[in-house]
C-alpha cells in the first residue's frame, strides 16, 4: 500500500496541477490579506465584512467601493482584528482544490483505464482503494496546511502582528477543521469510485455544495421550518462556525458528523468499487 | 511433468442475459506461447480480464501457478497488457515505468532501462506518452508487462493497429522473451496468420465458447495438403499404404478417415492400389485449407 502511495506522490509532484493549485491558494490568500477581507474571492464572499465590521459607516463605504486598495484602507481604519483566523472561516473554498486532488490522484486513473495496470498486478482492490483514499487525504491535508499557514505568514508580512490570531490559534483551528474536511474528501473519493469518468465527476462535484444549500433552503421554505438548524451542519457553515468560538457540544457534533461522513462514504465507495468491472 | 501456469475450469462470465464466456477450460504450460484466436467480441478479453481479476467470474474456477487461492501472491509472477495500453499522458516513457517500478517495489532503476532497451524504446525514454505512435504505445505496454521479470505475460491484441514492421518487431520481441527469458505468454488476436508465426498452441474461441484447442503440430496437420481417404476398413487400408505404396506419412483421423500426406500429385495411383487390394472406398479427394479458411470452417461448425 505504501508503494502505491509513494508512486502516486511521485506522479503528482511531476505534474503541473498540484503546483498550479498551490499557486492559486497562495494567490487567493495574498489577495485576501492585501484587501484585508477574508474570503473576498471565492464562494464564501457574501458577508464576511458584515460579520467583522460592526461600524455601519465603514461597512457602507466597503460596499460602495470597487477598489481593493480602498477596501484595505477602510479595513485598516476600522482597527485590529485576527484576519488570518477569519480567513480560515472561508476554507470552504478548499473544496474546489480537493476536487483537483481527487481528479489527479484517482479519477484520471479510473477514467483513462490506467487503473487496470495496477489492479491486474498483485494489488487487491481493498489496497488500491485505501491507498487512493490515504493519498487524497494526505494531499488534502497538505493543501490545508499550505492555505492556513500560508495565509498566516502572508498576513504577518503584509499586515503585521496586530491582525493575526497567533500561530497557536491557527494550529488549533486547523485541527478543529480537519475532520470535516476529511469527511468531504471521503465524499469526493466515493463519487470518484462510483462514477469513474472525469466529466461526470466534475459535473457532479462542482455544483454539489451549492445544490445542497439550495435544496435545504428550498425544503425549509416548502415545509416552513427554520433552515438554520440544518444549515449549521452543512459543510460551508461548519467551516465558518468552527472559527467563531463554537461550544464544545457543537465541536463534538461536527466531529461525529465528520466520522459519519468518513465511514459512510468510504463503505459505499468501496462496495461499489469492489464489484466494478475495470475497463 | 511440465508446470501448469494457468488452468481454467468451466470459467464463465455473464452480463445479465448475455454470456460473454461460456464454460471455458484451457491449460497453459510453462514455456508455451498460447494464442487465443477469435473474432471481435468472441470473449478473448473477457477470459483475460477474468484471470487478471479485472472482472468477477459468474461461474467456474481458475488457478495460477497451481494455486486457486492466494491469487495476489500468484499475480506477482504475471505481467499484463489488457486491451489498449493506457499510461499517463503527461509523463515520459521512463517516468511512467518509474511510477510502476515504485508501485511494484523494484529498487534497481536499471531495470527500467533494461526493459526499454528490450522493446527498443530506450532512445524515446524521455518522450511523453501522449506523443507516442500506436506502435510505441504497444511496445511501452509490453515493457510494462515485463518490468517485474514475470514468469507469465498476458497480452491482449498487442499487434492491433500496427504496421507490418511494427508487427514484426513485436513478434521478434515476444519470441526473444520466450526463448531467452523463458517467459510463458498468453496472447490474443483475431489475425490467425500473425499468431501462427509466434504461438505454439492455439485456442479458437467464438461467441464465448472454446471451439478448438490444438497444438501447432496439430494445426499444421489439419491445414496441410493431403489426400483424404474415406473407407470402412481403415486398418486394412493402412497396411496397403505401408506395404504397396511404402509410406507411413499418413494419419488416421477416425474409423472411416485416413489423411495421406504423400502422393499428392498422384491420387489416382492411391485409389487404384487400394481398389486392387479389395478395399472399399467411400470417397477419395484432395484436401488442405488456408489458416483463414480453417478458422472460418471452425466458426461455421461451432455455429451448427
Amino acid at each position: 500500500m505504501l508503494n502505491i502511495i509513494k508512486s502516486d506522490l511521485y506522479r503528482v509532484f511531476r505534474g503541473k496541477a498540484i503546483y498550479i493549485a498551490i499557486i492559486f491558494i497562495l494567490f487567493l490568500a495574498a489577495v485576501s490579506c492585501f484587501s484585508m477581507s477574508p474570503g473576498h474571492i471565492g464562494i464564501t464572499s457574501s458577508s464576511e465584512e458584515q460579520q467583522l465590521v460592526e461600524d455601519e459607516e465603514i461597512l457602507n463605504k466597503v460596499y460602495e467601493t470597487d477598489s481593493i486598495l480602498e477596501t484595505r484602507e477602510l479595513m485598516k481604519e476600522y482597527g485590529a482584528y485576527p484576519l488570518d483566523k477569519e480567513q480560515l472561516g472561508a476554507n470552504a473554498n478548499l473544496y474546489y482544490f480537493f476536487i483537483i486532488v481527487v481528479v489527479i490522484v484517482l479519477v484520471t486513473d479510473l477514467s483513462n483505464s490506467i487503473a487496470k495496470n495496477t489492479l491486474s498486478s498483485a494489488i487487491s482492490r481493498k489496497k488500491y482503494y485505501m491507498s487512493k483514499l490515504i493519498t487524497c487525504i494526505g494531499l488534502g491535508t497538505f493543501l490545508v496546511l499550505i492555505n492556513n499557514y500560508g495565509s498566516y505568514i502572508i498576513n504577518l508580512i503584509m499586515n503585521g502582528q496586530e491582525f493575526s490570531a497567533g500561530l497557536l490559534e491557527i494550529t488549533k483551528l486547523t485541527i478543529l477543521q480537519l475532520p470535516i474536511l476529511y469527511g468531504i474528501i471521503s465524499m469526493l473519493v466515493c463519487i470518484g469510485f462510483c462514477f469513474r469518468k472525469t466529466g461526470t465527476f466534475n459535473s457532479i462535484t462542482i455544483p454539489l455544495i451549492m445544490v445542497i444549500q439550495l435544496v435545504i433552503m428550498g425544503v425549509a421554505t416548502l415545509f416552513h421550518f427554520d433552515a438554520n438548524n440544518i444549515l449549521n451542519y452543512e459543510f460551508q457553515y461548519i467551516i465558518g462556525n468552527l472559527v467563531s468560538n463554537p461550544s464544545n457540544t457543537y465541536i463534538l457534533k461536527t466531529l461525529v458528523l465528520a466520522v459519519f461522513y468518513i465511514i459512510t462514504f468510504n463503505v459505499i465507495g468501496y462496495r461499489v468499487f469492489r464489484k466494478t468491472e475495470i475497463k | 511433468m511440465q508446470e501448469i501456469v494457468l488452468q481454467t475450469n468451466n470459467l464463465t462470465k455473464k452480463y445479465k442475459d448475455f454470456v460473454a464466456l461460456d464454460s471455458a477450460s484451457i491449460t497453459i504450460h510453462k514455456g508455451d506461447i498460447y494464442g487465443l484466436i477469435g473474432r471481435n467480441g468472441a470473449g478473448k478479453t473477457t477470459l483475460m480480464k477474468l484471470v487478471t481479476t479485472l472482472t468477477t467470474k459468474s461461474g467456474g474456477s481458475f488457478s495460477l501457478f497451481g494455486k486457486e487461492e492466494e491469487l495476489t501472491e500468484s499475480k506477482r509472477r504475471i505481467g499484463c497488457l489488457i486491451e489498449s495500453p493506457a499510461f499517463f499522458d503527461n509523463l515520459t516513457a521512463y517516468q511512467n515505468l518509474k511510477y510502476y517500478s515504485i508501485q511494484k517495489g523494484i529498487v534497481d532503476e536499471k531495470q527500467i532501462d533494461k526493459v526499454l532497451k528490450t522493446v527498443d524504446l530506450y532512445k524515446e525514454r524521455n518522450k511523453k506518452f501522449k506523443k507516442f505512435s500506436l506502435g510505441m504505445k504497444q511496445r511501452l505496454g509490453i515493457a510494462f508487462a515485463i518490468l517485474d521479470n514475470p514468469d507469465f505475460i498476458i497480452l491482449d491484441e498487442p499487434i492491433n493497429g500496427l504496421d507490418p514492421i511494427g508487427i514484426k518487431e513485436i513478434r521478434d520481441t515476444l519470441k526473444r522473451l520466450n526463448e531467452e527469458e523463458k517467459i510463458t505468454i498468453l496472447i490474443s488476436s483475431h489475425i490467425l496468420s500473425e499468431l501462427y508465426l509466434i504461438a505454439n498452441h492455439f485456442c479458437f474461441i467464438d461467441k464465448g465458447r472454446i471451439i478448438k484447442d490444438i497444438s501447432k503440430e496439430e494445426l499444421d496437420l489439419e491445414c496441410s495438403k493431403c489426400i483424404v481417404i474415406r473407407t470402412k476398413d481403415v486398418k486394412k487400408a493402412t497396411v496397403v499404404l505401408e506395404k504397396e505404396l511404402s509410406t507411413t506419412n499418413y494419419k488416421v483421423i477416425d474409423n472411416t478417415e485416413i489423411r495421406l500426406y504423400d502422393y499428392l500429385e498422384n491420387s489416382a495411383k492411391v485409389n487404384k492400389t487400394l481398389l486392387s487390394n479389395d478395399i472399399e472406398i467411400m470417397g477419395i479427394y484432395e484436401s488442405g485449407i488456408s489458416l483463414e479458411d480453417y478458422f472460418d470452417s471452425l466458426i461455421k461448425e461451432g455455429a451448427k
